[in-house]
């Protein structure tokens, strides 16, 4: 075990390692329900006053990325291939996380996604397993999040969506000109589109002003407050309960077990290098989906020598990343794709569920963005050369014609891809960073060249003059979404989590991020993950009402 | 405070290369955006990294984020200063004369022999996926770029791009010449965005409701 060297501090209810989206949800929910939370978080706690319009110092300059210099992780093609350091599946660490410089698509999963195994049957090379919840027992908590957000979105637009108890409580974002033009093809081909629900207030709601339209939103921290997150959200309600303490830059090593096997508390290094054991009754981890498996990988002791909750060998595992990739089209008439930010969107679920005369496995979602970030120094098309007069023109020609129809890849869960330490290499605190292994199922990219060429139909019925498919090759991490290092399931040798997102193992040991995902499904997690933080929030609030 | 880096020959040869990056046509280019004024204080230490968000100034780093800007300038820098003698070297052995002094075709074809030896090991990799996944190669969408890994001639190219279109308080982009040549219509300023009077709602669509198309069924 790691040596302390600062003071104990006071033991609590629950201690939650990490103030993302899901931590703070968890925390929110826990110190309205009257707990005592302390949470750990590695990153500074930010702002709005330290956000702005900045494309060089956001995108370029790891601003809000993790700086690879201090954060590095590795990553190989497969157990035998050569280990690259490589920047995979970023996300900010900071108070709010991910969702600190997102815009927020916020679709809810469907129905089947909680049981595509029974709906497919066994997939070979795949560990696909359906999850052990259904739909019906999260939507209450979709609501419940969607509502404490003020989602924007219009409730049925999706004809593919599943029930809902309630509608939206915004309407709809305002219509973008690449927004306009998905409709337009999507109308032509007969298939579904809806105005993308998102984390943005279309109008004012619960006291907090409609969200700015800056150019400056993707990737960008908000000066201006407005976008819903869970720094400008979550973290105020839990504040404001007077029960959470949550500390920033405290980077947590290990988490300690007692002489029972139960999760005892967090080590962590304060800013100042001050080494602490914080003790609680519950610990949640909601590092995201990699950091979450590392977190446990790097808590070995004489009970759990593989790790903590790792009895199974299983953390780490069956790690899925989605691929985000789009067909890439360009217009006569001025589509300013980075009007709003460049993803205030339009999306369609035509595809979205698994139908078998495709010959592949599920599906995923579509929508309209402008092309990566189509801001000037970013912005990019397909063949574009790197400089010279006709990089020049292309930028000329193009910056403000073009738009990318793209698409979220579902890839698959597979037992030898997975996170897990690499001792060669360690980060700015002397611990072993995580190394990814990582093979794209042939599934992974079946569905990804179907979805391009569905995208660049959209793009071809919208009148694009041009349009560019960008196959995937391979799993980029490049959406930051993490998920399955510790799935949840029934029948603890094939899962870490129960139902609940706690350890089999380890009786007070919960996680919310990601990480209990059985599989990535086809949409943007997000709002999945803090509808079901909330659900084990409120379950965990449960247990200790009923015993105290 | 220190704010250059290169000595005159160096920034004058990386003003000429920079300007076949962006070249200079019936719009203005690189020369006349200062992407070179930009790169030499970027590379002048880590006090012109990260602008203050209302445009007031810029950050001082502290810690362990310092070091690491640290060494990544101290990496970049050497990219840079090998670099030039290689533009150099390449330029007397062809035609007796320093870069600076080529014609510009003479000097695109140097930085594209400098690229080669890149983009052969891009292609090499790309190869090696397509043998093994059976799949087109394209780049990947929304990477975020690792600068330090780049050699001189993309690396030249990201900054001059940098340099053309970052905000104008980094140094280049100079009177917004470069949002002007593609018709961004950035804001006057970073305190633009920071008080949140910058909005691009006027360049949405003119009918701003989404058609809403519900299933009748």
């Amino acid at each position: 075990m790691t040596t302390t060297s600062g003071a104990k501090p006071d033991r609590v209810d629950v201690c939650i390692i990490g103030a993302g989206a899901s931590g703070a949800a968890a925390a929110k929910v826990l110190t309205e329900r009257g707990l005592r939370v302390v949470a750990l978080e590695r990153g500074p706690w930010r702002t709005k006053e330290t956000f702005g319009g900045d494309e060089l110092a956001n995108i370029n300059r790891y601003n809000l990325w993790p700086d690879p210099l201090l954060n590095p992780r590795t990553v190989r093609d497969s157990a035998s291939g050569e280990t690259r350091t490589e920047l995979f599946c970023p996300v900010p660490q900071m108070v709010g996380g991910g969702t600190v410089h997102w815009q927020g698509w916020l679709p809810r999963f469907t129905e089947n996604d909680f049981r595509l195994r029974s709906i497919v049957g066994d997939l070979p090379g795949t560990t696909l397993a359906d999850w052990p919840i259904t739909y019906d027992e999260l939507e209450p908590y979709y609501t419940q999040v969607e509502w404490a957000f003020g989602v924007s979105g219009a409730a049925g637009a999706n004809k593919y969506e599943s029930w809902r108890s309630k509608g939206y409580p915004c309407p709809p974002m305002p219509q973008s000109r690449y927004a306009q033009k998905f409709h337009q093809g999507c109308d032509k081909l007969g298939w579904n589109s809806f105005p993308t629900p998102q984390a943005a207030l279309s109008q004012p709601y619960n006291g907090r002003p409609a969200t700015v339209i800056s150019a400056f939103a993707q990737q960008h921290g908000d000066p201006t407050g407005t976008r819903s997150s869970a720094l400008n959200v979550f973290v105020p309600d839990a504040v404001a309960t007077g029960r959470y303490d949550l500390r920033p830059d405290c980077y947590v090593r290990e988490i300690t077990v007692d002489s029972r096997g139960a999760a005892k508390g967090a080590v962590y290094q304060d800013a100042t290098g001050t080494t602490y054991e914080q003790e609680a009754d519950v610990v949640i981890l909601a590092c995201g989906a990699v950091e979450t498996a590392r977190l446990l990988l790097l808590s070995k002791s004489a009970q759990f020598p593989n790790g903590l909750a790792n009895g199974s060998d299983l953390v780490g595992r069956n790690v899925t990343f989605h691929e985000y990739s789009a067909a890439v089209g360009t217009f006569d008439d001025p589509i300013y794709a980075w009007a709003g930010g460049g993803y205030v969107s339009a999306s369609s679920f035509e595809f979205y569920e698994h139908d078998d005369n495709r010959g592949f496995v599920s599906g995923g979602h579509m929508a309209v963005a402008g092309v990566g970030i189509p801001l000037p120094i970013n912005w990019s098309l397909p063949n574009r050369p790197a400089w010279g007069a006709g990089a020049k023109q292309m930028d000329r020609e193009y910056f403000n014609h073009s738009l990318a129809a793209a698409m979220v890849v579902h890839d698959m869960p597979q037992h030898d891809n997975r996170v897990a330490l690499d001792e060669e290499v360690k980060d700015a605190w002397g611990l072993p960073v995580a190394q990814i292994t990582l093979t794209p199922h042939q599934n992974d990219l079946a569905m990804g060249r179907f979805l391009i060429d569905r995208s660049a139909e959209i793009l071809e019925a919208a009148g694009a003059t041009s349009v560019q498919k960008v196959y995937i090759d391979r799993i980029t991490g490049n959406c930051s979404h993490q998920h399955g290092t510790t799935r949840m399931g029934n029948d603890p040798d094939t899962s870490v989590l129960d139902r609940w997102c706690r350890s089999h193992e380890v009786a007070n040991l919960y996680v919310v991020d990601g990480s209990p995902f059985p599989t990535g499904t086809g949409a943007n997690p997000t709002l999945t993950i803090m509808a079901n933080a909330w659900r084990v929030a409120e379950h965990i609030a449960d247990g200790r009402a009923a015993t105290s | 405070m220190q704010d250059t880096f290169f000595d005159p020959h160096q920034r004058a040869t990386v003003q000429a290369a920079m300007a076949r990056i962006i070249p200079t046509d019936d719009t203005p280019g690189a020369t006349e955006a200062g992407t070179v004024d930009f790169v030499d204080r970027y590379l002048s230490g880590v006090d012109f990294i990260y602008a203050k968000p209302d445009g007031s100034g810029f950050e001082q780093l502290t810690g362990l984020r310092r070091d690491a800007w640290r060494q990544r300038i101290d990496i970049i820098r050497e990219v840079y200063v090998k670099g030039v003698t290689q533009l150099d070297t390449a330029a007397r052995e062809r035609h007796a004369r320093e870069f600076v002094n080529l014609e510009p075709g003479q000097q695109d074809e140097i930085l594209r022999d400098l690229e080669k030896p890149y983009q052969q090991q891009e292609a090499e990799l790309e190869r090696a996926r397509a043998t093994l996944y059976g799949a087109p190669v394209e780049p990947a969408l929304q990477q975020t770029s690792a600068e330090i890994d780049l050699g001189f001639v993309p690396l030249l190219a990201l900054h001059t791009r940098q340099g053309f279109y970052a905000d104008p308080i980094y140094g280049g982009n100079r009177n917004r010449i470069g949002w002007d040549v593609i018709g961004f219509p950035g804001p006057a300023s970073l305190a633009e965005v920071f008080n949140g009077t910058y909005s691009t709602l006027e360049y949405f669509a003119e009918d701003r409701e989404h058609p809403i198309r519900k299933d009748p069924s």
